[in-house]
């Protein structure tokens, strides 16, 4: 029998193999398989010289990797993929007082949706009452947009995560480094609706201490967004950012947060994207300095 | 916690309390601190009182006094998360940018700035150093912690707990709870140096039963040690040595020693109480 991820694993770099290829480097494929498009797109100018958010910029951003990610050349005609006039959205943020979703981001968003001809009053932008938000339990399209971080229990907080408040009861999907997180996107109110994953790297956070878990001294200025229509794989490139960043300011030893499994059974059980690095095709757009990954 | 609770100062320096004190519960905890709350829940923890100040600028600090239950649950969340260095507040302390975290008596807290830490670090030392004294007397440490050789010894790395949660944070050993921790097994974890040089870590786990702890060695050479390695010891691939022993109802497991006799060494140094 094979336990999960051990340090052992860890020191003898097999973690890509515990963890299924989530956390692996890509190999050749002999079948040609569509594959998950991610978007990860980077600008110097997003956060200016204050680490205040550059809304222009940020608007940029989004649109390029939405044109990217649907081979468009319009960023109005790729959210026309997404939407239709018609829909009732629900923009799916996150609150949390200590990184919460930059309200440039979630003002990009709702700007593209009100082009793409969605109505005003049909839009909504929630968190904690999702489940009793008017707009979100008649919605029939989701946007998913969160910050990427570490968590005590679940290794990351990414997109997947970033629908718990969807349950009724959020501590159900603590045990076992909250595995059943992918059960999520099977909830009525979810299932089949979300059009767009937007993981928030503009500053993300690659460890935590404290009682929030958040210490501002492990939040970077990465500038970036990741965005992809295949949540696991969004935050399967998230998690290669993390590690990537773990390793070089915490060691080896640290370099994969306790314990992300979650991710991996999303793809593996609860069969809501892919996980497989052989199946993603990332693309990368804009600042490549630093880019880890 | 009611009973100091009106001594707590309003004012620190020109930062204001702000909104409502707040005081959540086992059940309530999670409104507060997201999945973070599992790490506390992992201890006694009883309540916690939360308090917000603002200074004219609105940033922020937050107050947070956690009732642990006993003196030894408060050592322990402090220990768990060290490692800035001490300020002097409470019974011990550390201090690093934005974030205060001491224990006195049965309580552990912390002060957050959310946001420029450096501009609230005046105002968190402060309020720590008024906070300190409402808390009564110092406490007792973890008897657990007397079994730890001190030859070597970190001091400031040493952590007691409870859970695997606990322990994964702490030092990542596997995804699986392979050890058998709940709330019902003590555990210390301590670093070791010699000659300035790292000498391997040490964790000590006492079961409520020697069958238990029986189980849990047998279960812990199974699912982490290689399959031909000798009983309860094996050299890692980063080349430093595991060994395991079980004795009574407790299991201590060397990691990271530099030689198979480093680790038989501080094996042997445990002590281990009379019965």
């Amino acid at each position: 029998m094979k336990y999960t991820l051990t340090r052992r694993d860890l020191l003898r770099g097999a973690a890509a193999a515990v963890l299924g290829t989530a956390v692996g480097f890509p190999q050749e494929s002999t079948a040609p398989a569509k594959k998950s498009r991610v978007i990860l797109i980077r600008h110097k100018d997003a956060l200016d010289e204050n680490s205040q958010f550059n809304e222009k910029v940020i608007q940029q951003m989004l649109d390029e990797a939405v044109m990217k990610l649907l081979d468009q050349s319009d960023p109005v005609a790729a959210f026309r993929r997404l939407v239709k006039p018609e829909d009732v959205v629900g923009i799916k943020s996150n609150v949390w007082s200590y990184l919460p979703t930059p309200p440039e981001v979630e003002k990009a968003v709702k700007r593209r949706l009100l082009d793409a001809g969605v109505k005003e009053e049909s839009i909504a932008i929630d968190d904690h009452t999702v489940r009793t938000n008017p707009i979100f339990v008649k919605s029939t399209a989701l946007f998913n947009v969160r910050p990427l971080r570490t968590h005590y229990l679940a290794g990351m907080s990414g997109c997947i995560k970033n629908y718990i408040m969807f349950d009724v009861s959020q501590p159900d999907h603590h045990p076992d480094s909250c595995a059943s997180l992918g059960s999520l996107f099977h909830l009525s109110q979810v299932k089949g609706k979300t059009r767009l994953n937007i993981l928030c790297v503009l500053t993300p956070q690659y460890y935590g201490r404290g009682p929030h878990n958040f210490s501002r001294r492990y939040v970077w200025n990465y500038k970036g967004l990741i965005v992809g229509q295949d949540v696991v794989a969004v935050d399967t490139i998230g998690l290669r950012l993390l590690m990537a960043k773990r390793r070089i300011e915490l060691g080896p030893a640290q370099e994969i947060p306790p314990v992300p499994k979650h991710i991996q059974l999303a793809d593996t059980k609860y069969e809501i994207g892919t996980s497989d690095l052989n199946k993603i095709e990332l693309i990368k757009l804009g600042w490549p300095d630093e880019i880890l990954i | 916690m009611t009973d100091f609770r009106e001594s707590i100062p309003k004012k620190i320096l020109d930062w204001q309390a702000t909104g409502k004190d707040m005081v959540y519960d086992r059940k309530t905890l999670f409104d507060y601190m997201d999945g973070g709350a599992e790490v506390y829940l992992a201890f006694d923890f009883k309540e916690a009182f939360v308090r917000k100040y603002q200074d004219p600028a609105k940033e922020e600090i937050a107050l947070d006094i956690y009732d642990m239950g006993s003196p030894e649950e408060a050592f322990g969340i402090f220990s768990c998360d060290r490692q800035d260095p001490g300020v002097g507040i409470g019974q011990e302390s550390e201090y690093g940018p934005g974030l205060l975290r001491f224990h006195q008596g049965r309580y552990f807290v912390s002060i957050t700035a959310a946001g420029d830490e450096k501009k609230a670090e005046k105002a968190i030392l402060e309020l720590g150093k008024a906070v300190a004294p409402l808390l009564g007397p110092p406490g007792a440490r973890p008897a657990l912690l007397g079994c730890l050789p001190e030859t070597g010894l970190k001091k400031d790395r040493t952590s007691y707990f409870h859970s695997a949660v606990n322990l994964n944070n702490r030092f990542y050993l596997a995804g699986d709870n392979i050890l058998n921790l709940d709330a019902r097994t003590d555990c210390v974890f301590a670093e070791y140096e010699a000659g300035g040089a790292e000498a391997g870590n040490l964790l000590i786990i006492r079961y409520p039963d020697e069958n238990r702890a029986q189980a849990a060695y047998r279960f812990f050479n199974k699912a982490y040690l290689p399959p031909n390695a000798a009983a309860g010891a094996a050299q890692a691939e980063d080349r430093t040595w595991t060994v395991a022993r079980v004795r009574t109802n407790f299991v201590a497991i060397v990691f990271k020693a530099p030689m198979k006799d480093d680790a038989e060494r501080l094996h042997s140094a445990v002590r281990y109480p009379r019965k």
